[in-house]
């Protein structure tokens, strides 16, 4: 069960890192996106590592860099990213589902569900349509 | 035997009160149809050996007739207001296969398509375009409250499927913004 949190808490990770060089190629209305996408990544990491804290599992820590899947050199590429950012994520917490229950399976739909309406709403701003996928977080 | 009672059980043309008929054999009728219902599978049980009883409904059923009823709504809705087609088609789709991948999981056959359209749902053509679009957000909320909950109840075998549908119902109630 913890295993699977702490997946999900390396996901967030990744996450916050990736919205440093999406932030910064991004102006107005997006780049506060990006900003409140960022925001909503950092507060899900806190409570997963105060939860594993307590549990007394492995708690995995930030690494120092993490490849991007691709260079993101301007405005259409950060939100390519972000799109693929919230699409891992979501896929990440999709995998938690079946390996936790009660309030943890709660915890994992939410992170799920928070990161594919990110997913929709990065897709809109990237006029990629449609903006929605019929099964969030499920493997290609 | 039990679908022929069903059947009639269900026949439009039969009314209570009709000529020749009173009431309490209306009332004996469907207490006999009642009893061959029970007794039907127990005495079926020797025509395929010691197959149990059927299953009771699926937990999932109800998520599988919501997901066609949303289909529907949505359809209705493209119907009376062309220009939302672009915008709403790609959910109906998605909750059609959603209902798909939930019948193949439990093991079900989706209803037809007709039955499916007969589903009483909200006249989107009495309003506005807005007032549809308020209706089917209405609809969404509740269908994604009800897969949130299947969700948190489902064994770990059916979790993902559900999870993934509780979440497509979200980012549909943004593409309804």
């Amino acid at each position: 069960m913890s295993e699977a949190l702490a997946a999900a808490l390396s996901a967030e990770h990744a996450a916050i890192y990736a919205y440093g060089p999406i932030g910064v190629r991004l102006k107005g209305a997006a780049a506060e996106q990006a900003r409140s996408a960022e925001a909503a990544h950092r507060s899900r990491r806190d409570a997963l590592v105060l939860l594993l804290t307590e549990r007394g599992g492995p708690v995995p820590g930030a690494e120092p860099a993490y490849a991007l899947p691709f260079p993101v050199t301007d405005e259409a590429g950060a939100l390519r990213l972000a799109v693929e950012v919230e699409e891992r994520t979501a896929g990440v917490w999709r995998a938690a589902l079946p390996a936790t229950e009660g309030a943890d399976r709660t915890r994992a739909l939410d992170g799920l569900t928070d990161a594919a309406v990110r997913a929709t709403r990065w897709r809109k701003a990237a006029g990629i349509s449609p903006t929605t996928v019929p099964f969030p977080g499920r493997p290609a | 035997m039990v679908l022929t009672c069903r059947v009639r059980i269900g026949n439009p043309k039969q009314t209570i009160g009709a000529p020749g008929r009173s009431r309490r054999e209306v009332v004996r009728g469907v207490a006999l149809v009642a009893l061959v219902g029970a007794t039907g599978p127990l005495t079926g049980c020797g025509l395929f050996g010691d197959e149990p009883d059927p299953p009771p409904p699926d937990p999932l059923a109800p998520l599988i007739t919501g997901a066609l009823d949303l289909a529907a709504r949505y359809d209705a809705a493209i119907t009376a207001f062309p220009e939302l087609a672009d915008r709403l088609r790609p959910v109906a789709e998605a909750h059609r296969a959603h209902a798909a991948e939930l019948a193949r999981v439990t093991g079900t056959a989706l209803p037809s398509a007709s039955a499916a359209a007969t589903t009483p749902a909200a006249d989107p053509g009495a309003g506005s375009a807005s007032a549809a679009l308020s209706q089917l957000r209405e609809a969404e909320q509740q269908g994604r409250e009800a897969a949130a909950k299947a969700c948190t109840e489902a064994p770990a075998s059916r979790s993902a499927l559900v999870g993934s549908i509780a979440a497509a119902r979200a980012t549909h109630l943004e593409v309804l913004r």
